[in-house]
């Protein structure tokens, strides 16, 4: 690569804009990178995509108390995340920083963060080549994304968080944590576990290494299981399968983040140039991947993502992004009356879901993650990104569906039959990226208190049927046990008299880790059963 | 029966060979005969990694139980999400002595493992154990999580309260399998010592053993019978065992016991919570079944001060 060529682009600067003949020659003078930086554009990606992949992959316990890297920066990064979070909890979270410098590079080149950053993005591009628009269509829905975004923050002033539904990183890390991860890993340990146990040892002996490999840099550490596994993994495939309708339809038309990078950008001076496609020339309008030329030939700044397809593409190689006054701007493709029914919308959501039967009835004891806050504000600060599911040592925390209405889908309750919560864990609350689960030091986490447990004598076996048992207050592991037992003299079939320990709960004591159930030997429902606080205000927990 | 056909049953069975699961059917090592006098070795001190080579020693040292190219099982109880000083898992000086002594013996292979109760990678971690092991820095030495795939259902033919459970393949094969409990209280069986750690090699639903947990431990053991037992009482659980948490729990020791016969080493054991053996239900079951003598009375206590 001569760098006199980049040189002599540049020395022409200057008047390269006046004529078409000044351009060719530009294009003949800067041959050396304009048709790379398409390839730089998709470098980018993939370090991103990769910088990503390799964050999720290490969200996880790697033998430390603490994860040392930002696992939750992409979320950090998002501004639509920074917006619905601040206008819902009415606070300043400065963990959100980061999302101000995507908001300065989109003022400044534009959205550049959906064209070379977004690993959503990303990954419906490289999808591309295999799914592959049906011909003949070509859906314009623009105006969706900025309904779905005032949507958002409209209902977020009303403090209902509805962002997880559609911020695309959210969609991604939730679909790739519930439903994805599970999934490669059953495929690949099923594989192996295959030959393992039919094949002769001699074969298993080659394979092991193999699947060694895999586990160490493929694999998550475990097998995941996780309720709506099934759901998240279709509303992927929806994202995905919509690329038949038109290249990118998830991003030009959908994607909230994406309508409110758009906005943003309306006045970024860095743009495509020229600003309109030729007169003689349809190739700006059938090939750029996200449909920004309108029907007045302008290129649209607030769709373009500056993909730089169109220096590849264009037959007479005019075309370049550079820094322009031009006043020649597009307005966004959303009529009055569309911003008027989507502001209905996000008024009518937090009514509808507060007049829901749901919201009137007892919790039914929700266990939240440790450090979480109060039920309301939680629900607020919650962005449903899945990170403390992807997280959770003991695939203990689950998704939420239906149960307690539409709004609260998603967001993470403990499931202690599936799994407990380890007492010197704190890794959720680390990797929350808006604080709605509050940073917990150990001797914090120790005594944070997510519920509490209670007998179910009709079950418990010392009770029930007179055997010992007491598994539940053997793994307590709060100081001095929250499981205590009487040792009462009972009386057997031939009329012994033996003596059992009956287990009984210190509630002062009891954090509701949930171990107790998780232990819990008698089958199906357990004898000891935890019960969240979530629903309970402090002022009313009277006994 | 012995124990290579055993071990047969068990390699058949894993290839899919062996439909009925292995039936174990060997009576107990001669040298727990309750008619014979057991030694019991105790070691007081502050250097661990010397009392245990001292005891090894009085045993007749590592070469005894281990021949060139053996694979060595050494079993501590890294049960819990606890710290060396909680006091809930076995000392990690006292495995890695065991595991140099074995690799000096000339083992090919000293693998220590547990079944955990909390989370693996968090115990193996906190116990100090695998940190203590990778850093011995030995491509022999192999800390390794359980691997589910490799329980094995054994019949146990003279079983009283027990017919049938899932055993741990690597702990029923290994040419010599070293028994590591740290000593302490327990809230279900009083004291959890040498026999109770058996608890770590099997599989299945370990909660439903406890409505008769004293027999059922005492049955295990017919399965897996250790060469040595090395109880580790340098720090005592004295309450809220087996998980503690609390250092005001626990209380210093340093000590050690070792000896071949099961039972007498958690017999003596027992004495440093000021229990006798009959106090633990394990101890007395194991007694009955002919695994060892409980009686200390006839035991020979042999007493170093490193």
């Amino acid at each position: 690569m001569g760098s006199s060529s980049p040189g002599a682009g540049l020395s022409q600067d200057g008047d390269s804009e006046k004529t078409g003949a000044s351009l060719f020659r530009r294009k003949i003078g800067s041959q050396g990178i304009k048709p790379h930086l398409k390839q730089v554009r998709t470098g980018v990606q993939l370090i991103c995509l990769g910088l990503f992949l390799w964050l999720f992959r290490i969200t996880d316990y790697t033998g430390s108390d603490t994860i040392p890297w930002a696992v939750n920066i992409w979320f950090r990064l998002d501004p639509l995340v920074a917006a619905t979070v601040t206008l819902a909890t009415r606070t300043i979270i400065s963990l959100l920083w980061p999302s101000l410098v995507v908001i300065g590079l989109t003022l400044v080149l534009g959205r550049v963060f959906c064209g070379w950053v977004c690993p959503l993005g990303t990954l419906i591009d490289l999808s591309g080549r295999f799914v592959k628009p049906v011909k003949n269509i070509r859906v314009q829905l623009r105006y969706i994304k900025y309904v779905i975004l005032i949507v958002l923050l409209v209902s977020a002033v009303f403090t209902v968080q509805l962002v997880g539904f559609f911020d695309p990183i959210s969609l991604l890390v939730r679909g790739m944590t519930f439903s994805i991860d599970p999934l490669l890993h059953f495929l690949v340990t099923g594989g192996f576990d295959w030959v393992y146990l039919n094949m002769p040892a001699a074969v298993s002996s080659l394979t092991e290494p193999v699947y060694d490999v895999f586990r160490s840099v493929l694999l998550p550490y475990k097998q995941g299981f996780f309720f709506l596994s099934v759901f998240s993994f279709f509303l992927l495939v929806i994202i995905f399968a919509l690329e038949l309708a038109g290249r990118r339809f998830w991003c030009t038309n959908l994607c909230p983040l994406g309508g409110m990078l758009a906005l943003v950008s309306k006045i970024s001076p860095f743009r495509r140039l020229p600003v309109r496609a030729c007169k003689d020339c349809e190739m700006c309008r059938t090939h750029c991947p996200m449909d920004a030329v309108n029907d007045n030939r302008h290129i649209m700044t607030e769709e373009c993502n500056l993909c730089m397809d169109c220096l590849a593409f264009c037959p007479r190689g005019i075309t370049t992004f550079g820094f322009t006054g031009s006043k020649q701007r597009t307005v966004p493709d959303i009529g009055r009356r569309q911003v008027l029914a989507a502001a209905l919308l996000g008024v009518s959501l937090p009514v509808l879901t507060r007049t829901d039967a749901l919201s009137k009835m007892p919790d039914h004891g929700l266990i939240r993650p440790p450090g979480a806050l109060e039920e309301t504000d939680f629900l607020a600060a919650c962005v449903r990104c899945g990170e403390c599911m992807k997280v959770c040592i003991n695939n203990a925390l689950q998704p939420l569906f239906l149960e307690r209405g539409l709004a609260p889908m998603f967001t993470p309750v403990l499931v202690p039959r599936l799994g407990y919560c380890e007492f010197n864990c704190t890794l959720c609350t680390q990797v929350c990226p808006t604080r709605a689960l509050a940073p917990l030091d150990p001797a914090q986490k120790h005594s944070f208190v997510l519920g509490t447990a209670y007998f179910d004598k009709n079950r418990c076996i010392p009770f029930a049927d007179k055997k010992s048992c007491i598994v539940c207050e053997e793994h307590c592991p709060v100081h001095d046990k929250a499981i205590k037992f009487d040792i009462m003299p009972v009386q057997d079939d031939q009329d012994r008299v033996m003596e059992l320990k009956q287990p009984y709960v210190r509630e002062d004591l009891c954090i509701g880790c949930g171990i107790c159930e998780h232990v819990c030997p008698v089958i199906g429902e357990a004898a000891v059963k935890v019960v969240g606080k979530s629903s309970i205000p402090a002022a009313l927990d009277w006994y | 029966m012995n124990r290579r056909k055993f071990l047969q049953q068990v390699t058949l069975w894993s290839a899919g060979i062996l439909m009925v699961p292995p039936v174990f059917d060997i009576g107990v090592k001669a040298f727990g005969a309750a008619s014979s006098r057991p030694d019991i070795f105790v070691a007081k001190g502050k250097d661990i990694a010397a009392m245990v080579r001292q005891m090894v020693d009085a045993m007749g040292g590592m070469a005894r139980f281990v021949n060139k190219g053996d694979t060595v099982v050494v079993k501590p109880n890294i049960g819990w999400d606890r710290n060396v000083d909680q006091g809930a898992n076995t000392h990690p000086e006292v495995v890695t002595a065991l595991a140099t002594l074995a690799l000096e013996a000339g083992a090919a292979k000293v693998q220590v493992f547990d079944r955990t109760c909390n989370e693996e990678r968090r115990c193996y971690q906190n116990s100090g154990i695998k940190p203590a092991l990778d850093a011995m820095n030995d491509r022999r030495v192999v800390c390794e999580y359980i691997d589910d795939r490799k329980f094995v259902p054994v019949k146990i033919k003279n079983g009283r309260s027990l017919k049938e459970w899932p055993f741990y393949r690597d702990a029923l094969a290994a040419d010599c399998y070293i028994n590591v409990p740290v000593a302490k209280h327990h809230g279900s069986s009083g004291l959890t010592l040498g026999l109770k750690n058996a608890m770590g090699v099997i599989g299945g639903p370990r909660g439903r053993l406890h409505m008769d947990l004293g027999p059922r431990i005492a049955d295990l053991n017919l399965v897996i019978q250790p060469d040595f037992t090395l109880v580790d009482a340098t720090r005592i659980l004295l309450r809220n065992g087996p998980s503690g948490g609390s250092l005001s729990d626990v209380k210093i020791m340093d000590t050690l016991i070792a000896g071949t016969d099961p039972v007498a080493v958690d017999a003596y054991a027992t004495t440093l919570f000021n229990l006798s053996p009959e106090d633990v239900r394990s101890t007395v079951e194991g007694f009955a079944r002919g695994l060892g003598q409980m009686d200390l009375s006839r035991c020979n206590i042999q007493v170093f001060d490193t």
